[in-house]
């Protein structure tokens, strides 16, 4: 087992490097220019030409590149400010959004997609299909203006806003987070019970299980200690690949509901051409990905040893 | 009226050639009394002064002193205390007095900060801020601004001429990183700022500048005066300034506040505190608006808008604006090398239909040169131009054609890209047929020099120009020979001398004999096109009061109260 992580923990640090070669250089061949971004279309060439030399950015693109990597996370060319409290503020509040959505969303859609495969083919089987399909297919900025026309314009119950005011409780801050909350269950829901309801339909049509029942077990420990184990393994992937979704994915929720995330940083740094904020960014959504698709192939090896034998072989 | 007419004798006796002109204008009728305020407040006459001259001329003063009341807006009569929420778009980058463009970031620039002059939208009149008065000497190529006395900035120290030298040194330094050099380049170089005493600044330009004033008022809006010696590129640890307001706290990306400053020199705040709020859209800012998450929205556009501005839910100050869209078509290729092309494009713009459709009818139409109805030197005798499609389709085949084909290039900004296909329609019932490409403003603007920006180098290019005081950055960067912004590339001698001349008119009849001159030769050459102006807006909830906003988007909050 421990070669097997440390096989994956090397393997990850080198596709870190190689994803930070390749944002930091296609960043190069995007249009505009650093000076420009921050000085804005209409400012005169020479206070652009000043600018792109105090940030350095008229240097080398080699030595750019190697000034950033002794320099990391280093300072924002867009806030003029360290990267690093911006960043980790950042990505505290995607983490708080992510895990949020996720406590809803898991348990709902395994129960939901297993409900959905002990009920094949019946009306409820049917029903958690559509309705998960149909609001897969809502996209965020329409499922969350709507609940903010109905729930925080009409009935006024919840707050417009995902940010709480400063110094605020668990409870309030969790308030806030409802809204913005929905519309990521909404697309999460339909992909996760999906997955759990093939799988289990799977599961439930093998030899094992039909051995299980024939051997006399009752049904709900068949379904728990053979089908459960079995059917779980391609929902943990979804889940597992949601979370690059979840953790930087999110400009559209937090648009709408003002929240100052990872994604909206990201995406106003690519913007802005701001490289080292945009690098940083980018490294750690990649970092927190790998994090967890290594916690979903330790997961998936813990729950078939036949991965983990083949992993350290 | 014998007393009127001693009194006016009076306050004559002790003005200059220029004032005394301005008072034979007005009391010859020439110059109406709004003129008469704005005119007169540019070359640095009193709101009081311009009062007293109005009320000896036989009517009452609808002037109100600025000496006291900072921004210049009436003080309110509303109740004491309260934090009002506002609504603001998020700064874009670090709040640098120094780099910054752009409207969130110079809305929080102008919580704290003050400008020697302000540029009140809603008076129409330039008023005193930091400085108590100004005057050019004979030909306008030199200003003297005497300072207001006893003010201190937010970390204690006084305001002197120093601090106002420093500033305006940094602004207009071409080896500084500084955004007002696209205002100041060709007028001002930091060897022409002087202190003359500690409360008395002069500017040397380097040519007659009429409208200078603008160039150091709230319209500059990099131009805050900051403390000698202030590092800019930390000044958003501080917010030091002399204003109302100074900072509470301010997180990058999310918001802001700011407390009541107790030695504030003008009207104190009635407010207990202020909370911005930021956000990177339009829709989700009204949305908070109507959840009563906000009091105010600092400035909206029309476009999307409608939940706004149907019905009389909210409050919604409207101002006059000279925020624009500017179709330039290449003079110097084929087809529109032939002015009757252009002017077949112009023909076949509906700019009624558009001002209603795009704007909400939050605007007017234009008439094709930067000269509008927010400024005062307007020849308003020249005839405007109206939608006429069989004009167009005799204008096209005298020249040649009996149809054409053409690449409009544009920006992916408010309600641009449906402009554009307004523009697309129109033009197609004359003949003209437009391919639109409509970009991120990065691939647009590219590096906004000649040859490396689809803006500049356009067949046909639509932009947006914000608002701005006075017509002298509209006339002179996209439309003189060596203008830097030239996308139409017009290159008229005559056009380069008259508008030469009317940057340098200290004298408003002067100003409008040219811009007459410029309007109507802009019409017959049609270098651009310019359909319609917008108009600034501010919303708030019912019991909102005493806002004080301008129409860059600044919003002075000393005056406002929660009633």
């Amino acid at each position: 087992m421990t070669a097997f992580i440390l096989k994956r923990l090397g393997l990850a640090l080198i596709t870190l490097w190689i994803l930070s070669l390749i944002v930091f250089f296609v960043g190069q061949i995007l249009p505009g220019d650093p000076a420009r971004a921050i000085l804005g279309p209409l400012a005169a060439p020479s206070a652009v030409k000043v600018l792109d030399h105090q940030l350095g950015v008229d240097k080398p693109v080699i030595q750019q590149y190697w000034d950033w990597i002794t320099n990391f996370p280093g300072t924002s060319h867009q806030y003029q400010a360290p990267i690093g409290p911006i960043l980790t503020g950042a990505l505290g509040r995607s983490l708080k959004l992510a895990v949020f959505a996720f406590i809803i969303v898991v348990p709902l859609g395994i129960v939901g997609g297993v409900f959905s495969a002990l009920k094949h083919g019946k009306w409820q089987d049917r029903t958690i299909t559509v309705v998960g399909q149909s609001a897969l297919t809502v996209p965020e900025f329409v499922s969350g203006i709507v609940l903010i026309l109905i729930f925080a314009v009409w009935l006024k119950w919840l707050p417009v806003s995902a940010t709480a005011p400063p110094g605020s409780g668990f409870f309030t801050s969790l308030k806030y987070l409802i809204l913005p909350v929905i519309p990521l269950v909404l697309i999460l829901f339909g992909y996760i019970a999906r997955m759990a309801r093939v799988g289990t339909v799977e599961a439930l049509g093998s030899d094992y299980a039909r051995t299980a029942t024939l051997k006399g077990l009752p049904r709900g420990v068949m379904i728990r200690r053979h089908v459960l184990r079995n059917s779980l393994l391609p929902t943990i992937t979804v889940v597992a690949t949601q979370t690059g979704y979840l953790i930087g994915g999110l400009v559209v929720v937090e648009f709408l509901f003002r929240y100052q995330g990872i994604g909206l940083l990201t995406y106003n740094a690519a913007n802005q051409k701001d490289f080292p904020m945009l690098e940083a960014c980018v490294l750690t959504i990649g970092v927190i990905y790998m994090l967890v698709t290594l916690i979903a192939d330790i997961s998936f090896s813990l729950l078939n040893p036949r991965i983990r034998l083949k992993a350290a072989e | 009226m014998r007393g009127g007419n001693d009194e006016l004798d009076r306050l004559r006796g002790e003005r200059t050639e220029l004032e005394n002109h301005y008072i034979d204008e007005l009391v010859s009728g020439r110059m109406g009394r709004r003129d008469f305020l704005r005119r007169g407040s540019m070359i640095g006459m009193s709101t009081g002064l311009l009062g007293a001259i109005l009320a000896a001329c036989g009517g009452s003063s609808s002037t109100t002193t600025a000496t006291g009341s900072g921004s210049g807006a009436t003080p309110s009569s509303g109740k004491k205390g309260g934090t009002l929420r506002v609504a603001g778009v998020t700064p874009t980058g670090a709040v640098n007095p120094l780099t910054l463009f752009d409207a969130g970031g110079l809305l929080m620039l102008n919580q704290t900060g003050e400008f020697l002059i302000f540029d009140s939208n809603l008076k129409l009149a330039l008023q005193p801020m930091l400085a108590l008065s100004w005057k050019p000497n004979a030909d306008g190529s030199v200003w003297t601004f005497t300072l207001r006395p006893n003010v201190t900035f937010h970390n204690g120290k006084q305001m002197t001429a120093d601090d106002v030298v420093y500033t305006f040194k940094q602004l207009s330094d071409p080896k500084v990183a500084s955004n007002a050099l696209s205002a100041f380049t060709g007028v001002l170089t930091p060897d022409g700022v002087k202190k003359v005493n500690a409360t008395s600044v002069e500017f040397h330009l380097e040519s007659p500048n009429g409208n200078f004033p603008y160039l150091v008022s709230s319209d500059n809006y990099n131009a805050i005066i900051v403390p000698n010696g202030t590092d800019f590129g930390k000044w958003q640890k501080t917010f030091v300034g002399t204003g109302a307001f100074k900072l509470g706290s301010y997180t990058q990306g999310s918001g802001a506040t700011f407390v009541p400053n107790p030695s504030y020199w003008g009207t104190k705040p009635l407010l207990s505190g202020t909370q911005f709020k930021f956000y990177d859209a339009q829709q989700p800012m009204i949305l908070a608006l109507q959840g009563g998450d906000v009091d105010v929205i600092a400035q909206f556009t029309p476009a999307g808008a409608t939940q706004l501005l149907s019905g009389s839910t909210y409050k919604i100050i409207t101002l006059k604006s000279a925020n624009h869209r500017e179709l330039s078509m290449r003079n110097d290729q084929a087809p529109f090398n032939d002015a009757k092309v252009r002017q077949a494009v112009a023909y076949s713009m509906d700019r009624t239909g558009m001002v209603a459709a795009l704007l909400s009818g939050k605007g007017s139409v234009a008439n094709d040169s930067p000269f509008g109805p927010r400024f005062t030197s307007t020849d308003t005798t020249v005839p405007q131009r109206s939608q006429n499609i069989n004009m167009a389709k005799q204008l096209l085949q005298q020249a040649g054609h009996s149809s054409i084909n053409a690449t409009l290039f544009t920006e992916q900004y408010q309600e641009i890209p449906q402009l554009a296909q307004a523009i697309q329609q129109n033009a197609k019932q004359a003949g003209i047929n437009i391919n639109l490409k409509v970009e991120t403003q990065t691939n647009y603007y590219g590096k906004a020099t000649f040859g490396n920006s689809d803006w500049l180098d356009g067949q046909m290019s639509l932009v947006d120009y914000g608002d701005r005081g006075v017509p002298n950055v509209y006339l002179v960067s996209p439309l003189t020979s060596k203008g830097t912004w030239n996308a139409a590339h017009f290159k008229n001698s005559e056009y380069d001398s008259l508008v030469k001349q009317y940057v340098a008119a200290l004298d408003l009849q002067a100003q409008k004999q040219t811009a007459g001159k410029i309007q109507r030769l802009l019409l017959q050459e049609t270098p651009i096109v310019i359909p319609y102006w917008i108009d600034g807006l501010t919303a708030s909830t019912p019991n909102v009061g005493g806002l004080n906003p301008t129409s860059i988007a600044q919003l002075y909050l000393n005056t406002a109260s929660m009633g």
